[in-house]
C-alpha cells in the first residue's frame, strides 16, 4: 500500500465523486503525474475506473501511452466520456496506439476512404467486416479526442459533425469494396456494375451525430455493355452485401443502421433503381415530405459520377415542389411529425421532438428552404448550419435570430452528442439524474454543474420554442413594410408563397392586409409589427384565417391609436390570441366589432366576459332613459347601442368558453328583457290609464333563447282609468311603439306575437279580462301548452302577477283529459309533418328535427300539463329544470333524462354556433365540410373532427328521439315513422 | 400503394387498356361503376374523381353533390370478359368529402373503420364466403316462375349440362381476376350452383364478392342464361344463402384454435360466437336486407331460422366445423343466415363487430343445439332458449333501430340510410296484393 497522492479535497475539487475508492485506486495507479488531467474528464471517477481496468487486461499497450502525459490526457479524456469508447478499446487494447500521437484536425473524407479499404485490403467476409468496423472506430477514437480536447467544444461541433459523415461514407465505401469482392456473380459484370449510395438526412447533410441510423439510397445502373436490369440486380446484391458489412452481426459488434427506407415507395420498392427509375418516380407519385428528405441528398460512396448525375436530377424537382399541388397539406403533416406523439413520461427529456427540440429547428428552416428555394437557388443548403446562413445572407430571416439560432442549435446538438457518445448508443433523451447531468455538463463544457446546465437546456427550449414564429411569420412582415432590423428583404411573391404554404385561401389580400396593419410610423403599426407575426400563426391556426386577419384589420384600423388596445396587444398575449380565434372563428363577432371595436379590451379580463346581471342592465336602461327623457330616438339608440354591446359579450364569452349553454340563454334573455324595459319606459308613461305588460313566451319565457333566435311575446293590459275602448287603443299603440323602438336592422331583435289566443287572427294585445274570458271559454290544449313557458317579464307588477296567476290555472290542470293528452300528442305528430321546410332531412334540423329541441321540450311540456298541478318543480318555464324535476319524481329514468338532456344541449349549442360561424340564422346543420368545420370548432372540436361532430350530433338526437318515441308516443311502433 | 400506382399505370399502357372502369358500392350493396379513359387514371390517382354523392346513398339524398372517389390501385384488374377487342380494367374506389377525409357514407369505409378498430384490438379478420346463386333460363317468367336451367341435385355432376361449363368459365375468369376459387359444385335446387371463395381479409372478400356478382353475371349473359342472386326465387326449392366462414388471426395466430378447446374452440373464439349470437336479431336487416330475405330465413331447407349454434348440426345459426388435427390455423366459425343479396362491406363489418361485442363484454356461449331445431315445437324451442330470428324485413329493421351496436358500426349516415331504404321497400311490398291472396281468398270472399 503506498500513500495516497492526494488528499480527498483536491479529489473533490479534480471532480471525482467516488472519494474514497478514488484514493484507494490512484494509489494503485502510482502515477501521480496524471492525476490532474482526470480534472479534464467528464466523469473522473469512470475514467479511473475503466483506466484500471484496461491495465488488467492490456498492461503491455498501455505503457506506452501512461509514459506520455498528453497521451495519457487523452486517454483519460475519451474513458472519462465514453464507457463505448472504453469497451472498444478494451476489446481490441493494441488500438490504444491510436491516442499516442498528436491529433490535428479530422483527415478528409478521401483520407478516411483510402484507410478504410487499406483496412479491408484482401479480406472477405466476416474477416473483412471485423477490419473495416475497428478501422473505423479506430478513426471514431480519434474523432473524439480531438473533439473532446476543445476548451469549447461548441466551436468544433460543425467539424466533428462533418468527419463523422466523411468517415461513415468511408466504412460503406470500403464495405461496398469488400462486397464486390464476395458478390457470387461474374468477376467482369461486377465490375460493369456501377453503383451509387445517396447519403439522406444527417449523412446527406454532413451534419451526423455519434450513433444515428445513416439513411442511404441505392442507385444501379450497368456499363462496358452490361444491360441496365442485370446491373440492378447485381447492384441489389451488392448494396445487401454492402448493408450488412455495416450492420450484420459479427465478432466486431455492428457500426450503425444503414438505413434504405426512404428510397421511392419506402419499404415496399427495390432496393436499387436506375437513375430513370427514380426519376419517374419522383415526376409522378412524389409527396412533399419525400422531397423534403432529398433536400438533403447527397453522394456519399460508391460511383461518385452516377452519384452527381442522381443529384443533379432530382433536385430540380425538389425546388419545384413548393408549387405543387397538395404543398400544404404536406407541410401540415410535416408539423405533425414535429409534434407527432411522444411518450409523456419523455416530453420533458427529448432533445430530439420535444417542443424546443432539434425537430422544431429543422422544420422551420426546411419549410423556408422549400419555400423560397424554389425562385432562389441560394438557399439550396443541405445542412442546417449553412442554410441558416444562406437564408440570413439573403435577407429571409434576421441576422440576429439567424446567430442566436444557430447557437441554439449546437447547443442542443452538442448535448446529443456528449449523449450519444457516452455509451456509444443511439438516445436523444436528457438524463435526469442530477449526477448524469453533472457528468453531461462536463462533458460538453457548457456548465460545472447538473442545475446550471439544466437551466441553459430550458433556456435554450424556450428560444427554440418560439423559433417558428420569428423566423417563419416575422419576415413576412418585411415583404410590405421596411423592418428596422438589418437584412431582411422578402419580396411579395415570396411573402405570398409563404401565407400559402400555412393556409391562407388568398394570400395576396391577407398581404395587404398586414401592409395595412404595420405600414407607418404610428405606434400602432410598430406595436402591430412586433405582435403580427405571432398573430398570423395564430390566425393560420383558426378556421378562417383570412377572415379574421381582414376582420383584424377593421378593428384596428377602427381603435386607432387608442391607448389601452395597443398595451392589449403589446402587453397581453392571452388577449391577443383570443382575439384572433374569436376573429377568426366567428363572422358573428367580426360584424359586431365594427360597431363596438372597444369590446375587445373584455378579452383581457375574464370578469368582463361573464354575463352582466339583469339588475345591472336595467341600471344602466333606467339611467338612458332618464338622460334622454325628451328624445325617443336618441334612446331608442342609446338602448340598441347597449343591446349589442352586451350580445357580444356574450358571443366571446361562448367562443372563449367562459359561460355555458344555460348561462348563455339566460344572458340573452336578460338582454332583450332590458331593451324592452327601456322600450316601455317610453311608450308607456304613469298615468296613461292603463297598466301594461310584456309576458315573455317560448325560448324567451324559458330563458333559454339563443343567437338570432326571435322573442316569443304576448302583451296584456288592464284599464286603470282609461274606458274600455280608450284602453285596447291606448295598449295598442303601446304595441306598435315597442315595435319601433326596438328596431334594430343589424341584429334583428323579432317580436313574434304568434303564440297568442287565435294565433295569427288573434288580436295583437288583450286585456287581462279578455285573456280570462278566452282561456275559460275556448282554452285548446295547445294554448295551455304554451302558457308553460309563459313569464311575466316587462310592466307594471300588479299585472304580471295576475296574467301568471291566470296562467297557472291554464296551463297546470288539476286534471287533464286522456283526449287531451292524445290531442297533444297529435298535433305534435302533425307538426313534425307540417312544420319541417319541404325536402329538409329531419335528422339534421336542429329546432324541429328528430329528437332535437322541440322533441325535448314537448316532451316536457307534456309531462307539465300532467302532473304540474301537484308537482311544484314542475311549474317552471326552463326545459332543463322541468326535465331535472320530471327526473326526480321518478316520470322519466335518469338515463332516459340524460339523453334527452344531451341532445337538446347539444342542438342548442350547434344552433347559437351556427350563428356565430357565418353571421346567419339557420336551423338546419350544414352538409358542407367546411360550414361544419367552423361549427365543430366552435363547439370546442380539435381541428379536422368536421365529419366526428356530425356522427355525434346524429347519434345524440337518434338516440334521444328513441326516448322521445318510446315515452312521448309510447311503445307502438307507427310502420313509417320518419 | 405507389409501386401499385407504376404498376397500374404501366400495365394500362403495355395492355392498350382502352377504359377504366372505378367502381365502388353503394349502401344497399349494387356496384356502381364509372368508366374513365386511361388518360383521366392518372390524375384519378392524385386528386380522385368527382361525382354525385347521392348515387352511393341509395336513392335516399338528392344534395352532397360533391365526392371523390380515390381508385385503390392495389383492386387493378383487367376485366376478361371484354377479351382484347377493347381491353377494359376495373379499379374498386375508396369515397372522400372533398376535403379529404373518408366519406361516412362509403360501406367500403364503414368496413375498413370496423377492421381498423378490430386491428387496435390485435385482430385482423379472415372470411371466406359459399355463394349460392340460381341459373335460369332468363330473367322474363313462365308460368309466374323464374324456369331454372336444369333440374339437377346437389353435386351433381351433369353432363353436357350448362351448369358445369358455366362452373368452369366462371372459376377461370375469377382466376384471372385474381380471386383464388376454393370449391364449386351444383347446389340442391334445380339451376342452383354453388362457388366458395377462398379465405382472404374480410376488405378483400368484400371486393371479391362485389366482383364475383358481376362476373357471375357476365359469364351467364355470354352462355344465354341468366344468373341471380335472388335470396330465394323458386317458392319450392332452396334459397341462396351465402355461408361466411370467418376467423380472427392475432398476428400469425389463429385466435380461434385452442387445442384443448371444445371442439378446439379457444375461448375468444367462443366469446366470438356468443356475440354473433347475441346481437344476430338485430344485424339481420343488413345480412339479409330484402322482403325476400325472409322467404328463404324461414323456409326450411338448412337456412337458420333460429338463434342457436352447434357443431355438425345444418339448422344452427352459427356452425363450429370440424377442423383438420394439425389444422388449427383453420379453425373458423360459419355464419349461416346471411345470403347473397346481402352488401358484404356493411354485413361483414357487423358480423365483425358482432363478434368483437363477445369478446370485450366476455359473453357466455349458451349450450349448444345438438338436435335439429326446426323439428322441435314451439314450446320445446322457448323452453329451450331459442330465440328466432326477425321473421320479416319489418321486423329485422324495428330490432335494428333500436340497436346501438349497428348504429356505432355503421356510422350514423348509413345507419340512417338502411333503415330509411328498408321502410321504404317494406312499405311498397306492404301495398302489393299478391297472386297468392288472389288466389286463396278471391273466390271464396
Amino acid at each position: 500500500m503506498t500513500r495516497a497522492p492526494s488528499t480527498l479535497t483536491e479529489l473533490a475539487r479534480l471532480g471525482f465523486a467516488e472519494l474514497g475508492e478514488t484514493s484507494e485506486r490512484l494509489g494503485e495507479l502510482d502515477a501521480p503525474d496524471l492525476v490532474p488531467y482526470f480534472a479534464s474528464a467528464a466523469n473522473p471517477d469512470q475514467a479511473l475506473r475503466l483506466l484500471m481496468g484496461l491495465r488488467a487486461v492490456a498492461s503491455d499497450h498501455l505503457i506506452p501511452l501512461l509514459a506520455d502525459t498528453e497521451a495519457a490526457g487523452r486517454l483519460v479524456r475519451v474513458l472519462g466520456a465514453s464507457e463505448g469508447l472504453a469497451s472498444f478499446l478494451a476489446r481490441h487494447p493494441e488500438q490504444l496506439d491510436a491516442l499516442l500521437e498528436p491529433l490535428g484536425a479530422p483527415p478528409t473524407a478521401a483520407d478516411y476512404s483510402d484507410d478504410l479499404e487499406a483496412a479491408v485490403e484482401g479480406l472477405s467476409g466476416e474477416a473483412a467486416w471485423v477490419a473495416l468496423r475497428i478501422r473505423y472506430r479506430r478513426h471514431l477514437t480519434r474523432l473524439a479526442a480531438w473533439d473532446l480536447e476543445h476548451a469549447d467544444p461548441i466551436l468544433a461541433l460543425d467539424r466533428v459533425a462533418a468527419a463523422l459523415a466523411d468517415v461513415a461514407g468511408a466504412a460503406l465505401d470500403a464495405s461496398l469494396l469488400v462486397a464486390r469482392r464476395d458478390a457470387p456473380f461474374p468477376p467482369d459484370q461486377i465490375a460493369a456494375t456501377k453503383l451509387a449510395i445517396i447519403g439522406m438526412g444527417k449523412a446527406g447533410a454532413r451534419e451526423l451525430n455519434y450513433v444515428s441510423d445513416v439513411d442511404v439510397i441505392f442507385v444501379g445502373e450497368g456499363s462496358e455493355g452490361l444491360a441496365d436490369d442485370r446491373a440492378v440486380e447485381i447492384a441489389t446484391r451488392l448494396a445487401m452485401l454492402t448493408m450488412r458489412g455495416i450492420h450484420e452481426l459479427a465478432t466486431e459488434p455492428s457500426l450503425w443502421e444503414v438505413d434504405a427506407n426512404l428510397r421511392p415507395e419506402g419499404k415496399d420498392g427495390a432496393l436499387v433503381r436506375t437513375l430513370e427509375s427514380h426519376v419517374a418516380y419522383y415526376e409522378r407519385w412524389a409527396k412533399g415530405w419525400e422531397f423534403q428528405a432529398l433536400l438533403k441528398a447527397r453522394p456519399l460512396a460508391g460511383d461518385v459520377e452516377l452519384g452527381e448525375r442522381y443529384v443533379a436530377a432530382i433536385s430540380p424537382m425538389v425546388w419545384s415542389s413548393a408549387s405543387r399541388e397538395g404543398f400544404v397539406e404536406s407541410v401540415q403533416r410535416m408539423r405533425e411529425r414535429v409534434t407527432e406523439h411522444i411518450p409523456a413520461s419523455e416530453v420533458d427529456v427529448q432533445l430530439k421532438l420535444g417542443p424546443g427540440g432539434l425537430r422544431d429547428v429543422e422544420f422551420t428552416i426546411q419549410l423556408l428552404q422549400l419555400v423560397h428555394g424554389q425562385s432562389d437557388p441560394r438557399v439550396r443548403q443541405r445542412d442546417t448550419l449553412s442554410a441558416l446562413v444562406a437564408l440570413a445572407d439573403e435577407g429571409y430571416i434576421g441576422r440576429v435570430e439567424a446567430a442566436e439560432f444557430g447557437q441554439d442549435y449546437r447547443f442542443l446538438r452538442l448535448l446529443e452528442h456528449r449523449l450519444q457518445l457516452s455509451r456509444l448508443r443511439r438516445t436523444h433523451l436528457m438524463p435526469t439524474d442530477l449526477e448524469a447531468l453533472r457528468i453531461l455538463a462536463r462533458a460538453t463544457g457548457l456548465a460545472t454543474n447538473a442545475d446550471d446546465l439544466a437551466e441553459q437546456w430550458q433556456r435554450t427550449k424556450h428560444a427554440v420554442r418560439r423559433l417558428h414564429e420569428r423566423l417563419f411569420y416575422r419576415p413576412l412582415l418585411s415583404a410590405v413594410a421596411a423592418l428596422p432590423e438589418d437584412g431582411l428583404s422578402l419580396t411579395s411573391e415570396q411573402a405570398v408563397a409563404r401565407l400559402a404554404a400555412i393556409g391562407f385561401r388568398d394570400p395576396r389580400g391577407a398581404l395587404n392586409h398586414i401592409a395595412a396593419l404595420t405600414g407607418g410610423v404610428s405606434r400602432r403599426a410598430t406595436i402591430q409589427r412586433n405582435l403580427l407575426p405571432v398573430m398570423l400563426q395564430w390566425f393560420a391556426e383558426g378556421a378562417d384565417p383570412d377572415y379574421g386577419l381582414l376582420a383584424f384589420r377593421k378593428l384596428s384600423e377602427d381603435l386607432g391609436e387608442a391607448y389601452w388596445f395597443l398595451r392589449m396587444l403589446r402587453d397581453s398575449s392571452g388577449a391577443a390570441q383570443r382575439l384572433t380565434s374569436v376573429l377568426s372563428g366567428s363572422r358573428f363577432v367580426g360584424a359586431l366589432f365594427e360597431r363596438i371595436p372597444e369590446a375587445a379590451a373584455w378579452l383581457e379580463n375574464e370578469d368582463e366576459l361573464r354575463p352582466r346581471p339583469l339588475e345591472q342592465l336595467l341600471e344602466e336602461t333606467r339611467a338612458t332613459i332618464a338622460r334622454h327623457a325628451d328624445d325617443e330616438d336618441a334612446a331608442a339608440s342609446a338602448l340598441r347601442t347597449a343591446r349589442r354591446r352586451e350580445i357580444l359579450r356574450l358571443a366571446l364569452a361562448g367562443i372563449v368558453g367562459t359561460i355555458t349553454i344555460g348561462e348563455l340563454g339566460h344572458g340573452l334573455s336578460d338582454i332583450t328583457t332590458a331593451v324592452l324595459t327601456g322600450a316601455l319606459a317610453i311608450a308607456h308613461r304613469y298615468g296613461d290609464g292603463i297598466e301594461f305588460g310584456i309576458i315573455a313566451m317560448g325560448r324567451y319565457g324559458g330563458a333559454e333563447l339563443g343567437f338570432g333566435s326571435d322573442a316569443d311575446v304576448m302583451y296584456v293590459y288592464r284599464p286603470a282609468g282609461a274606458s274600455d275602448e280608450e284602453a285596447q287603443q291606448r295598449a295598442e299603440q303601446i304595441v306598435h311603439a315597442l315595435s319601433r323602438l326596438t328596431e334594430d336592422l343589424r341584429i334583428p331583435l323579432d317580436l313574434d306575437i304568434g303564440l297568442r289566443p287565435e294565433g295569427k287572427n288573434g288580436a295583437i294585445v288583450r286585456s287581462l279580462e279578455s285573456y280570462r274570458a278566452y282561456y275559460a271559454r275556448w282554452s285548446l290544449t295547445w294554448e295551455a301548452q304554451a302558457l308553460l313557458r309563459a313569464r311575466g317579464v316587462v310592466g307594471d307588477a300588479p299585472l304580471l302577477d295576475a296574467f301568471e296567476e291566470l296562467a297557472d290555472e291554464v296551463r297546470y290542470p288539476a286534471s287533464i283529459s286522456e283526449q287531451d293528452v292524445r290531442e297533444v300528442k297529435r298535433i305534435k305528430a302533425r307538426v313534425e309533418n307540417e312544420r319541417l321546410p319541404q325536402a329538409a332531412d329531419p335528422a339534421r334540423h336542429l329546432k324541429l328535427g328528430r329528437g332535437s329541441l322541440s322533441d325535448v321540450e314537448w316532451f316536457v311540456q307534456l309531462l307539465q300539463l300532467q302532473h304540474g298541478a301537484r308537482v311544484p318543480g314542475l311549474r317552471t318555464t326552463s326545459t332543463l329544470e322541468a326535465l331535472a324535476a320530471a327526473e326526480t319524481e321518478g316520470f322519466v329514468d335518469a338515463a332516459d333524462a340524460g339523453r334527452l338532456r344531451d341532445a337538446w344541449i347539444l342542438a342548442s349549442r350547434a344552433r347559437s354556433a351556427m350563428t356565430l360561424w357565418t353571421a346567419k340564422t339557420s336551423d338546419v346543420l350544414p352538409t358542407d365540410h367546411q360550414q361544419l368545420e367552423g361549427v365543430a370548432r366552435l363547439l370546442e372540436y380539435p381541428p379536422g373532427s368536421a365529419s366526428r361532430f356530425e356522427d355525434d350530433y346524429l347519434r345524440v338526437t337518434r338516440l334521444a328521439r328513441q326516448v322521445f318515441e318510446r315515452r312521448f308516443y309510447g311503445d307502438s311502433r307507427p310502420g313509417s315513422r320518419r | 400503394m405507389d409501386k401499385q400506382r407504376d404498376f397500374v399505370l404501366r400495365t394500362i399502357e403495355e395492355r392498350g387498356v382502352k377504359f377504366v372502369r372505378l367502381w365502388f358500392t353503394d349502401v344497399v350493396g349494387t356496384l356502381k361503376s364509372v368508366a374513365i379513359t386511361p388518360a383521366e387514371v392518372e390524375g384519378a390517382f392524385a386528386e380522385g374523381l368527382g361525382f354525385d354523392g347521392s348515387a352511393i346513398e341509395g336513392f335516399t339524398r338528392a344534395y352532397e353533390a360533391d365526392m371523390l372517389a380515390l381508385p385503390d390501385p392495389s383492386t387493378f384488374q383487367i376485366l376478361p370478359w371484354r377479351g382484347e377487342i377493347d381491353p377494359t380494367a376495373r379499379m374498386f374506389c375508396d369515397i372522400s368529402t372533398p376535403d379529404g377525409q373518408p366519406s361516412l357514407s362509403d360501406p367500403r369505409n364503414v368496413l375498413k373503420r370496423a377492421l381498423a378498430k378490430a386491428a387496435d384490438r390485435g385482430f385482423s379478420f379472415y372470411t371466406h364466403p359459399e355463394i349460392e346463386f340460381y341459373l335460369l333460363k332468363s330473367s322474363k317468367l313462365k308460368n309466374g316462375a323464374p324456369e331454372p336451367v336444369d333440374s339437377a341435385g346437389f353435386f351433381d355432376n351433369v353432363p353436357g349440362g350448362t351448369a358445369h361449363d358455366f362452373r368452369r368459365r366462371s372459376v377461370r375468369m375469377l382466376e384471372d381476376l385474381g380471386i383464388s376459387v376454393e370449391f364449386s359444385h351444383h347446389e340442391a335446387g334445380p339451376g342452383q350452383n354453388e362457388i366458395d371463395l377462398r379465405y382472404a381479409d374480410a376488405l378483400t372478400t368484400a371486393d371479391n364478392i362485389m366482383t364475383f356478382r358481376t362476373v357471375v353475371k357476365e359469364v351467364a349473359i355470354e352462355q344465354g342464361v341468366y344468373a341471380t342472386f335472388m335470396p330465394k326465387p323458386l317458392s319450392g326449392h332452396p334459397g341462396s344463402g351465402m355461408h361466411t366462414h370467418m376467423s380472427l388471426f392475432e398476428g400469425d395466430t389463429n385466435a380461434f384454435y385452442d387445442p384443448s378447446g371444445h371442439y378446439q374452440l379457444s375461448k375468444i373464439g367462443k366469446q366470438f360466437v356468443a356475440g354473433l349470437l347475441r346481437h344476430a336479431p338485430e344485424i339481420t336487416a343488413v345480412t339479409n336486407q330484402f322482403v325476400n330475405s325472409y322467404k328463404r330465413l324461414w323456409g326450411g331447407d338448412e337456412a337458420p331460422s333460429f338463434v342457436t349454434w352447434g357443431h355438425n348440426n345444418r339448422s344452427a345459426l352459427v356452425r363450429v366445423p370440424l377442423y383438420k388435427p394439425g389444422k388449427g390455423q383453420s379453425a373458423r366459425v360459419e355464419y349461416r343466415a346471411m345470403d347473397s343479396a346481402a352488401n358484404p362491406y356493411l354485413a361483414f363489418s357487423l358480423l365483425l363487430a358482432a363478434g368483437l361485442k363477445g369478446i370485450e363484454e366476455g359473453y357466455e356461449l349458451p349450450p349448444e343445439a345438438e338436435d335439429n331445431v326446426w323439428e322441435l315445437s314451439d314450446a320445446e324451442r322457448r323452453a329451450l332458449g331459442y330465440e328466432p330470428l326477425p321473421a320479416s324485413l319489418d321486423r329485422a329493421v324495428s330490432l335494428m333501430e333500436d340497436s346501438e351496436l349497428v348504429a356505432e358500426t355503421l356510422g350514423e349516415r348509413v345507419f340512417n340510410y338502411v333503415l330509411l331504404n328498408k321502410r321504404r321497400e317494406w312499405k311498397a311490398y306492404r301495398a302489393q296484393v299478391t297472386p297468392y291472396e288472389l288466389e286463396s281468398n278471391l273466390e271464396i270472399l
